[in-house]
């Protein structure tokens, strides 16, 4: 039995629930025997990777379901070794190089190179090019970007790209230039919740539409999400009622306590003790990045709207150094400090102001 | 050095101790030490003075104080030198070695200590089988050796020492000695490792006696083994030690004595040697000496002086400051500062001379110095004094150990502005308004021997304690955050680090505005210290992260979105489509416990004589305490009715070392500047 994320994912894209002009748009774009380089980006939960395995099995077949984990081993020149993941079927290979971190740039290199040195064996049946997949572009570094841009070049021939991220800003205008883009916006909530129904449906379970809804609204409109929280609520409890409480992360449900914990108090002691609930999140493997968003959308709720400026304006340069740094809890307490110190100054102006 | 006191009570007369040569040219009495075989040439030139007393015989004369007729052939000028003859060719370390407990300059506390230890284990009768080991540890000169010595001379027993054996004593194979010397059926233990010699030696210190010599009387019986150098092997593997130590601790007869002297390299120290388990598991009792105080230092200083200067006319007594410069200057090491006072006070030596008179220069600077700023400070300022510059004589390159070096950061010490230069900050600056700094925090890096970015960790892991308003936090906190900023860029690094650490450790000075002015009265008192978390969080995260791509690499996700969204669910689910590495992973990680103060976080005291030493590997076994004297570690600390409210995750525990002042409220309630003398020259 797998996760119904897995389960019930659409295999080709007329099966698609949502955006389906795009779909069309794609299947067109295949049928023409070949394609430009893709460049598909939008938010996480929105289907993109669904989408691009619709757009293989469109182009190859069923092959491209048979996948095999590859564990790679690259020397780099420098004779360093590097271990690398990889998911490889007999059409595409898909591989995260942002996982070698400084050394991305020799897996691009070198794997791409591999697979689009090897020609098709049968090229009379088969599709001429193989595929390479490349997820969370907007990580890679600047240096393996370049690299990238020469090799999406050299190996046009071969092999096609499709590179996968969740924001284009981070990519450099010259890939940005060579691919075709393909925006997948989030499901919007009808949408969430008529694939909510669809997948109950077919679990042979009643969902309550207003449950449904709720779940669409709390997860954030990011389908997996959606998916895995009903799938939560289900273990919860079953018949579904209307009014269920819907299951939050362990994670969450800290970082709101944490970040409630900084409201109430203000001193140095809970200062101590929010560092202590900081290192409880990033030993449980919640990036810094995800941690900083979390606190200030939180903190953002709770404080005053004469305070919020400067809330925001405190958390994207801590955020900034965040980027920068090699030690995320001195950003981040640096930013907790600086939040308290500007909260009780406020709450105590706020408090002369109420007794005069 | 004990070996070099006893060349020196044996024959006074030949010497060759190291300060010989230097003194050698100047006095002539390098001769005195000449081999037998010029014996028959200094007859000769003895006849050949007495018949003609030339001026340049009267050196060679001067060696022969034995012999009347000589000393009458003598020239004036020499004969007062003569008394003080042989003792400027000792060492004053070996002529003044402590001989009783009175003249030992190490605290009663410790001597005590050992003293009890050694009537205890020295006690055949008592009914403790087995070898019992004490271990002493301290920077070098602060009298371990000493104490032994006389110790084992009050209690009537003999000190049997190890030495390592050197490549001399390899090559014995003399075939004469062979045939007639007994120990040469052990000669194939010479060409052995020193390892197994020195398990030989155990063996054999263990089971015979010393030979009973006539006219010694027989309480002698008793001895101590006394190992103060290790066979190399035993650095590159303890293990051989340790394995050594529990044979013997099961069979051994007399107690063994271990000295170590602490290093801040932390490669050779005791750590390594006798790490806590092995101290744990063959109850090895440890006994941590300080350095020497300044004051005990001062009292065996002036009456070294005094005797000396009594002896002989050509020894200036040195003034008190410059006394007081020495003691500051040796930072604790008794041994340097009596070989520099021995150095420095040769009045009629030429080269000296200059030196000495710059020193003066120096010191009566530094005197004035000290006098204006210590105002109400007393001893504090000297000490910090001595921290600053060092004398041109017998300066010990003096370093902080970790503990130190932090309190000097965190408690900043201030001292008030003379009346007329207090700098004038404009009216919106004036809270910005501090007194003048007696740290120079750069220096405290400098000495601490730790890189800047380290150092911030554990300042960072410390510094909150110490504030009580949150905007000063809010301030410190972001001078931290930029200093890991400015050490961001890599190619830049090694450049950067010193201003990183800079403006961290000045940045959390500053903005500690409960420390602005010296007469500000210390809100802290005593805050335990504790190694930081950050490394080993930052390992844990990664191998997490890790972790969860290799293991869960089949569902095709982004890290990001595999941690943050499937492993947490998949906690909520009950799905069997698992192995057995995933479950345990998902139990691990997905599941946060939602308690208020988390327990995961094991707060790990740092000991005062901890080297910072970055042992990322250890870090997942540090379930061990910190510890240094098992045996006195049964007081649990009283609760500092700080943060009464709070169920604090900070509470000391009962990881506290020893070797740190336990905070009781009484302690509390001392002035912070008591409470670091205190410290310094107390236990």
């Amino acid at each position: 039995m797998s996760l119904w994320v897995d389960k019930y994912r659409p295999t080709s894209l007329a099966k698609l629930d949502y955006h389906k002009e795009q779909a069309n748009q794609l299947r067109n774009l295949v049928q023409c025997g070949d394609f430009p380089h893709l460049l598909v980006y939008g938010p996480s939960g929105a289907g993109k990777k669904t989408r691009i395995m619709c757009l293989l099995r469109e182009l190859y077949g069923a092959g491209v379901e048979k996948l095999r984990i590859e564990h790679q081993s690259i020397v780099a020149p420098s004779k360093k070794k590097i271990e690398i993941n990889t998911i490889a079927s007999n059409y595409h290979l898909e591989v995260n190089p942002s996982d070698a971190g400084n050394s991305d740039r020799v897996v691009i290199q070198e794997l791409i190179k591999t697979v689009a040195q090897s020609q098709q064996i049968q090229s009379s049946t088969q599709r001429e090019f193989k595929v390479v997949l490349l997820t969370e572009v907007d990580r890679l570094t600047k240096d393996a970007q370049h690299a990238l841009r020469r090799t999406m070049e050299k190996y046009m021939a071969t092999c096609r790209l499709i590179l996968c991220c969740n924001s284009t800003s981070k990519v450099i205008s010259p890939i940005r230039s060579r691919c075709l883009a393909v925006r997948v916006p989030l499901p919007s909530t009808e949408e969430v919740c008529s694939v909510l129904m669809g997948v109950c449906k077919k679990e042979g379970l009643l969902l309550p539409a207003e449950l449904a809804r709720q779940i669409a609204e709390k997860s954030g409109r990011n389908l997996r999400k959606a998916l895995l929280m009903c799938e939560a609520c289900r273990v919860q409890q079953y018949p579904f009622s209307a009014d269920q409480n819907i299951p939050e992360t362990d994670w969450e449900v800290y970082l709101r306590e944490t970040a409630n914990a900084i409201i109430n108090q203000q001193s140095p002691q809970r200062l101590l003790e929010v560092r202590a609930r900081l290192y409880e999140l990033l030993t449980h493997c919640i990036p810094a990045e995800i941690i900083m968003k979390g606190l200030v959308t939180e903190l953002l709720s709770n404080c005053d709207g004469h305070l919020k400026p400067d809330v925001a304006q405190m958390a994207a340069y801590y955020e900034h150094r965040l980027q920068l740094g090699s030690k995320a809890i001195y950003h981040l307490e640096a930013f907790v400090a600086k939040f308290m110190a500007i909260y009780k100054k406020f709450m105590e102006d706020g408090l002369d102001n109420f007794m005069f | 050095m004990s070996k070099l006191s006893l060349g020196g009570k044996t024959s006074s007369g030949k010497l060759s101790s190291w300060v010989q040569p230097s003194f050698g040219d100047f006095f002539g009495g390098s001769g005195s030490n000449s081999l037998p075989s010029t014996k028959g040439l200094s007859g000769e030139s003895k006849s050949k003075t007495q018949s003609s007393n030339a001026g340049v015989g009267g050196k060679k004369l001067r060696k022969r104080k034995g012999e009347p007729q000589t000393s009458k052939l003598e020239p004036g000028v020499f004969s007062s030198r003569r008394g003080s003859q042989e003792n400027q060719d000792e060492s004053w370390v070996d002529v003044h070695a402590p001989q009783t407990q009175a003249e030992l300059a190490v605290h009663k506390k410790k001597v005590e200590d050992v003293e009890s230890w050694l009537r205890v284990h020295l006690d055949l009768k008592s009914a403790n089988k087995g070898g019992a080991v004490l271990l002493l540890t301290g920077p070098s000169g602060c009298g371990k050796t000493a104490t032994v010595h006389v110790l084992a001379k009050d209690a009537r027993c003999h000190i049997q020492e190890w030495t390592n054996p050197t490549t001399a004593e390899y090559r014995k194979d003399d075939a004469f000695m062979d045939s007639f010397d007994p120990a040469s059926r052990f000669n194939s233990f010479h060409s052995s490792s020193q390892t197994a010699a020195f398990q030989e030696f155990l063996l054999r210190a263990n089971k015979y006696n010393r030979l009973q010599m006539s006219g010694e009387d027989g309480a002698q019986e008793r001895k101590i083994i006394l190992v103060e150098e290790f066979p190399n092997q035993f650095y590159r593997q303890p293990g051989c030690l340790h394995d050594i130590l529990r044979r013997y601790v099961r069979t051994g007869r007399c107690p063994m004595v271990f000295i170590v002297s602490d290093s801040l390299s932390g490669d050779t120290s005791s750590r390594l040697l006798f790490p806590k388990d092995i101290q744990e598991e063959l109850s090895i009792h440890n006994i941590s000496f300080n350095p020497i105080a300044p004051t005990s230092m001062m009292k065996v200083l002036s009456r070294i002086a005094t005797v000396e200067a009594s002896k002989s006319a050509r020894i200036s007594l040195p003034d008190k400051p410059a006394l007081e410069q020495l003691c500051s200057g040796s930072s604790g090491d008794i041994r340097s500062a009596i070989n520099s006072l021995q150095f420095s006070s040769f009045t009629d030596f030429s080269l000296e001379k200059s030196l000495w008179a710059s020193k003066k220069g120096k010191s009566s600077k530094s005197a004035a110095k000290s006098t204006s700023r210590s105002k109400g400070k007393g001893r504090s300022a000297k000490s910090t004094d001595g921290l600053e510059e060092s004398p041109a004589i017998g300066g010990k390159d003096a370093s902080l150990f970790l503990f130190r070096a932090l309190g000097k950061i965190l408690y900043c010490k201030r001292e008030s502005y003379e009346a007329g230069d207090v700098p004038k900050l404009p009216a919106h600056l004036s809270e910005h308004q501090r007194d003048k700094l007696l740290v120079d925090p750069e220096l405290v890096i400098e000495r601490s021997h730790m890189s800047g970015e380290l150092f911030n960790l554990y300042l960072h892991q410390n510094y909150m304690d110490f504030f009580s308003d949150v905007e000063d936090v809010a301030r410190a906190s972001e001078y931290l955050s930029d200093s890991d900023f400015l050490t961001a860029e890599w190619t830049s690094r090694s450049t950067m680090l010193e201003y990183g650490s800079s403006v961290a450790t000045r940045g959390l000075i500053h903005s500690n505005s409960a420390r602005a002015q010296a007469d500000q009265p210390s809100s802290v008192g005593f805050k335990p210290l504790h190694k930081p978390h950050w490394l080993h969080i930052n390992k844990t995260y990664r191998e997490n992260y890790l972790t969860a791509q290799s293991l869960f690499i089949s569902f095709c996700l982004t890290p990001v979105s595999l941690v943050t969204e499937l492993v947490p669910y998949l906690a909520m689910l009950s799905n069997p489509m698992r192995n057995q590495a995933q479950i345990t992973f998902i139990q691990d990680v997905g599941h946060l416990s939602l308690r208020r103060f988390p327990g995961r976080l094991k707060l790990e005291a740092l000991g005062d004589k901890d080297p910072g030493l970055l042992d990322l590997d250890s870090d997942t076994d540090e379930a061990g305490t910190q510890s240094t004297e098992p045996g006195a570690q049964t007081t649990v600390p009283a609760d500092t009715t700080a943060v009464p409210t709070l169920p604090n995750s900070q509470e000391p525990g009962g990881d506290l070392p020893a070797s740190q002042p336990q905070p009781t409220t009484a302690e509390a309630l001392l002035d912070e500047k008591d409470l670091l003398i205190e410290e310094y020259d107390s236990d």
